[in-house]
């Protein structure tokens, strides 16, 4: 299992369940509330699966709060 | 090791292939954090943290990777430290130039929104100033400078021909 740490000041947390959704097909994700982060943990078939996808959440998290902030 | 800038605010993790920055808070905004992610987004794949109040933390991962790892991430690193201060720099003249922006803006839309409307004309208002002149720039030349009208009692200069 690979775990992402979003920060809240950082990242929507609509911005990242989006990109959790768009990644689902490939990989099972639990989405946990921290205090100051929101925590993805994610499952796949291989590490290197994980982190292929965990990276590309990087990526869509990213530009979708940036696109959701204008 | 990375030759340009100081160790402790570049990290490399060669097994992760990854490259980190401590970006200070009080010098880049975070628009400015956002920006230059977003110049990198195409070649590598981008995470930001805030680990303390006044520090910012981005860790960056090549889309591609090359042979020599360690000078691909260095290179990633002095690119995205690059774009930092090129996007804080247009963030400050944005904040600077706003009102100037807007103004010319605001001219631009009026222009295109086209000739007002016989509603629109019949609703201004005329009467008002539309600027305060204390120096009188907005005067006609013949307000400013022609003849003067005679002074009450006296008629106009009898005509030529006429005397």
């Amino acid at each position: 299992m690979r775990e992402v740490r979003f920060h809240r000041e950082l990242y929507r947390g609509e911005s990242v369940d989006e990109a959790v959704k768009v990644l689902a097909p490939y990989a099972k994700f639990s989405l946990i509330e921290e205090p100051e982060h929101w925590l993805v943990q994610i499952e796949s078939t291989t590490a290197a699966r994980e982190r292929k996808i965990a990276l590309e959440l990087w990526n869509h998290a990213l530009g979708l709060t940036m696109r959701a902030r204008g | 090791m990375v030759m340009a800038l100081p160790p402790e605010l570049v990290s490399l993790d060669l097994d992760e292939r990854s490259a980190t920055l401590a970006i200070d808070a009080s010098i880049y905004p975070l628009e400015a954090l956002y920006g230059a992610s977003y110049v990198l987004i195409d070649r590598a794949y981008v995470l930001l943290d805030r680990p303390t109040p006044d520090r910012y933390r981005a860790t960056v991962v090549p889309k591609k990777p090359e042979e020599d790892t360690r000078a691909q991430l260095e290179t990633l690193a002095l690119e995205l430290a690059n774009e930092l201060l090129s996007c804080a720099y247009r963030h400050r003249l944005q904040v600077e130039n706003r009102a100037l922006i807007e103004s010319v803006t605001m001219r631009a839309m009026a222009g295109a929104m086209g000739p007002p409307s016989l509603d629109d004309l019949e609703s201004f208002d005329f009467t008002s100033d539309a600027f305060e002149d204390p120096l009188g720039i907005a005067l006609s030349w013949e307000e400013k400078y022609g003849k003067k009208p005679p002074p009450a009692g006296e008629g106009p200069p009898p005509a030529k021909g006429e005397e």
